[in-house]
C-alpha cells in the first residue's frame, strides 16, 4: 500500500495539537509505518524544502510574515491542507483580544519599545488566506478525531462532518446541566460537540475551546444567559476566549 | 571573509527557534540562538480578565507543560486571594504534576534525544531500527499522560483541576488503575538511567550556576528559590532577584538572576538536593558522579533519574488518597478579592513562576510568567559559543548537529518562553 507523504507543522500555538498526535502512543509506531513524515520539525530532523505532501496537517493561528510564508508554501505543496485545532480554525487564544485591542498596543506591552521592531499582525485562521480542505477543531484536539483522519487518508478520503453543539453529548451523558439548574455561564449550546463533553462531565462550564458549532442559535444563548444575570460585557469576553468572531444576533 | 551557518528550523525541540553561527574565516565570533516563536502576548491577553478565567487562559501557553502551567496558575491566584486549599488537593496537584513530569521527560528522552545517540534523523527511524526501546519510552510517557487525563479531566490543558479543589473528585477505582500502571514501568524507568548515563562526547562545558525551588521542603512547590552562587530568595520578592531583557533577534526574554546566568532543570535540582524516593536515590549514589557540578550535559542521566523519582512518588501520593477517599477532598469555596500574589513550580524543565494581581472585582491588572526557558537561554547561549569555538575548523554537518544536541540537553520549550511578562 502507498504511503502518503504527510506534513505536520505549527505557526502561532503551543503545538499541543501536534502533542496530541505524539500522545497516540500506541498508534505512533503503526503511524510511523503507514506514512511517510516528510516534514515534521517537532518529531524530525533533516526536512527537505522541496517536498510535496498528500496531506499537509497544521496547527496555529496566522500571526507573523513567517507563519504566512509557511501556510503559503505548505498549501502551494500539499494536495490537501488540514486546519488542526481550534487556533488554526477560529484564530484561538492568542486571537481573544483582536476585537478589542490593537496588536501594537499589546506588543508595546510585552516588549517594550522594542516590540516595535517585531513583524506580527492579529492573530487570524487559515481561511483568510488559503482554501482549507478539511478540519479538525479543539483546544486541544480530540485524539479519535485525528486517528480518523489519519485512517481516512490511508484509503485517500476524508472523514464525515458531525456537527452537533456539546450539549448532544452532555444529555446523552446524563451530566447535571450547569446552565439551566445551576446558572452558570456555560457555552455548550452553541459550540461544537465531539469531545464528549469532556468539562460539564467533571462539573466545569464549557469554555468553548471547540468553537461555533454550525447554526449556532448565538441569539439564544445570549438571552438565557442575560436572563441569569450576566453582564453583556462578561459574556462576550468569554465566548471570544477561543472566537474572536461571533455574530451575536445569528439565531437559526 | 564573514559567512554565517544557520539552523533553521531547529528540530526536536518544542517550538520554533533557529540558530546563526557567524564565522570569520573557520574562526567563530558569535552565535545567535533566535526563538521565532511567533508571539502570543499572553500577560497583555490577562489583563481585564478574572481571576478564574486566568488560570484556564493561561495554560494555553504550551502544550507540554499545560498542566504546571495550569497548577502554577492556580497557586499565584489562590495566594493573591487568600485561599488555603485541603491537603488532599494539594496531593492531587503534586500527583497531577508527577504526571506531567513523567510525559514530558519520558517524550524528551525517548522521542526527541534517543535519535542522537543511536544517529538517526528522528523518531520514524527509531520505530524502524529500535522498537523495542521507543515502545519501552512510549509506555513511560503513556502513564504520565493517563495521571494527567485521569486527575485533570483531560491531558493537554487539564480541566479538572481548579481554584480552590477539584471539579470531581478522583476515585478509588481510577487511583487503582494509576497504581497498577504505574508499578508495571518501574522496570523501564531503572533501565532509562543505564540507556542515558554516558554523557554527549563534548569537550567540558562552563559549569553551571544551578538554579532550584528550595529542596528543604516538600512537594513541588516552595516559597523559596536556591542558587548555586548567591544563596537562597523569596519567590514573592523574585523581581528584585531576577531582571530581563529583550533581545532585538529572538522573542524570548533573557532573564539574569543575582546578576548571573542561571541553569535550571533536572541537573539542578539534583545539584542543589532536592529529596529523591527510595529506588531513585539508591541509583543516585551510584552515578552521582556524573551530576554533581557536571555541566549541562548531565541533564539527559538527571532527567532519567527524576522519572524513577516521579514514578515511585506518584505511588506513594495515591498511596495516601487511597487512604483519604474521594469525599475528603474538601474544595474550598473563592470569594474574589483584591490581592497579589506570586508562586513557583518546578516545571519537568525547571523553575516556573506565576504572578498576578487582581483589583477589588477580582479583575486582574498585572500578570507576570517567567518560564524555565528563559531562565536557561543565558547559559545556553554562552555554551553554544563556547562549543562551536571548541569545534572551529570541524566539518559543518558536525558543527550542526553538534549545537542540535546541546540544545537539546537543555530541553528547550521555545513556546514557553515567547510571551513575557510588562516591562
Amino acid at each position: 500500500m502507498k504511503r502518503p507523504k504527510l506534513a505536520i507543522a505549527g505557526l502561532t500555538a503551543c503545538s499541543g495539537c501536534q502533542l496530541t498526535l505524539l500522545n497516540c502512543e500506541q498508534k505512533l509506531p503503526e503511524i510511523a509505518r503507514r506514512f511517510e513524515l516528510i516534514y515534521f520539525p517537532m518529531g524530525e530532523s533533516g526536512c527537505d524544502p522541496q517536498a510535496v505532501f498528500d496531506a499537509a496537517i497544521v496547527e496555529g493561528a496566522v500571526s507573523t510574515p513567517e507563519d504566512l510564508a509557511t501556510l503559503f508554501k505548505l498549501r502551494n505543496s500539499s494536495r490537501l491542507l488540514i486546519a488542526l485545532g481550534t487556533c488554526a480554525i477560529f484564530g484561538g487564544v492568542a486571537a481573544m483580544n483582536n476585537r478589542i485591542s490593537q496588536r501594537a498596543e499589546l506588543m508595546f506591552g510585552v516588549y517594550g519599545e522594542a516590540g516595535g521592531s517585531f513583524q506580527s499582525f492579529p492573530p487570524s485562521p487559515f481561511r483568510n488566506f488559503v482554501s482549507v480542505d478539511f478540519t479538525i477543531t479543539g483546544c486541544p484536539p480530540e485524539k479519535p478525531e485525528l486517528l480518523e483522519l489519519l485512517a481516512a487518508l490511508l484509503t485517500g478520503t476524508l472523514p464525515p462532518v458531525h456537527c452537533y453543539p456539546v450539549c448532544t453529548e452532555c444529555r446523552s451523558r446524563e451530566n447535571l446541566c450547569l446552565l439551566l439548574e445551576r446558572n452558570e455561564l456555560c457555552l455548550g449550546p452553541i459550540i461544537k460537540g465531539g469531545c464528549n463533553a469532556r468539562c460539564p462531565a467533571t462539573g466545569i462550564v464549557c469554555e468553548g475551546c471547540r468553537g461555533p458549532v454550525r447554526e449556532a442559535n448565538v441569539a439564544q444563548e445570549m438571552e438565557l444567559l442575560s436572563e441569569r444575570g450576566f453582564a453583556r460585557e462578561e459574556i462576550e469576553r468569554r465566548m471570544s476566549r477561543f472566537t474572536p468572531e461571533w455574530n451575536y444576533g445569528q439565531r437559526r | 571573509m564573514g559567512s554565517v551557518v544557520e539552523i533553521n528550523p531547529l528540530t526536536r525541540v518544542e517550538g520554533h527557534g533557529s540558530l546563526k553561527v557567524y564565522l570569520d574565516g573557520i574562526r567563530v565570533e558569535r552565535v545567535e540562538l533566535c526563538l521565532t516563536e511567533s508571539p502570543r502576548l499572553f500577560e497583555t491577553l490577562l489583563l481585564d480578565k478574572s481571576y478564574a478565567e486566568v488560570p484556564e487562559i493561561i495554560c494555553r501557553i504550551c502544550s507540554l507543560c499545560s498542566t504546571v502551567h495550569k497548577v502554577t496558575a492556580l497557586l499565584a491566584v489562590e495566594k493573591a486571594l487568600g485561599i488555603r486549599v485541603s491537603p488532599a488537593t494539594e496531593l492531587t496537584r503534586e500527583l497531577i504534576t508527577n504526571g506531567g513530569l513523567i510525559q514530558d521527560h519520558a517524550l524528551h528522552l525517548y522521542c526527541l534525544l534517543l535519535p542522537d545517540l543511536l544517529n538517526l534523523p528522528g523518531v520514524t527511524g527509531l520505530a524502524q531500527t529500535a522498537p523495542e526501546l521507543l515502545k519501552a519510552g512510549l509506555a513511560i510517557k503513556r502513564v504520565g499522560n493517563l495521571i494527567q487525563e485521569t486527575v485533570g479531566g483531560r491531558l493537554i490543558h487539564p480541566v479538572n483541576i481548579r481554584l480552590g479543589g477539584l471539579g470531581q473528585g478522583i476515585g478509588h477505582d481510577p487511583l487503582l488503575h494509576m497504581q497498577n500502571e504505574l508499578q508495571e514501568i518501574l522496570p523501564a524507568c531503572r533501565e532509562a538511567c543505564r540507556l542515558f548515563l554516558k554523557p554527549f562526547d563534548f569537550p567540558k562545558l562552563p559549569a553551571p550556576n544551578y538554579l532550584a525551588l528550595d529542596p528543604a521542603g516538600p512537594a513541588y512547590s516552595q516559597d523559596f528559590l536556591q542558587m548555586t552562587a548567591g544563596g537562597s530568595f523569596a519567590v514573592a520578592d523574585y523581581r528584585q532577584h531576577i531582571t530581563e531583557s529583550v533581545l532585538l533577534y529572538s522573542h524570548a526574554k533573557y532573564a539574569r538572576v543575582l546578576g548571573q546566568e542561571a541553569t535550571v532543570g533536572a541537573l539542578s535540582r539534583l545539584n542543589l538536593g532536592a529529596g529523591l524516593s527510595a529506588e531513585a536515590s539508591v541509583i543516585f549514589e551510584t552515578v552521582k558522579e556524573e551530576i554533581i557540578g557536571k555541566d549541562i550535559r548531565g541533564n539527559n542521566l538527571a532527567q532519567a533519574i527524576e522519572l524513577l523519582q516521579a514514578t515511585e512518588r506518584s505511588l506513594e501520593v495515591i498511596g495516601e488518597l487511597l487512604q483519604i477517599g474521594r469525599d475528603g477532598a474538601g474544595n474550598v469555596q473563592i470569594v474574589p478579592g483584591s490581592g497579589r500574589g506570586s508562586a513557583a513550580c518546578e516545571a519537568p524543565r525547571g523553575v516556573l513562576i506565576h504572578s498576578y494581581s487582581f483589583d477589588a472585582n477580582g479583575m486582574c491588572y498585572e500578570a507576570d510568567v517567567i518560564t524555565p526557558t528563559s531562565l536557561n537561554q543565558g547559559a545556553l547561549a554562552r555554551d553554544l559559543l563556547v562549543l562551536a569555538r571548541y569545534m572551529e575548523g570541524s566539518e559543518q554537518s558536525l558543527l550542526v548537529s553538534a549545537l542540535e544536541r546541546l540544545i537539546r540537553c537543555y530541553d528547550p520549550c521555545i513556546s514557553c518562553s515567547v510571551h513575557l511578562l510588562q516591562l
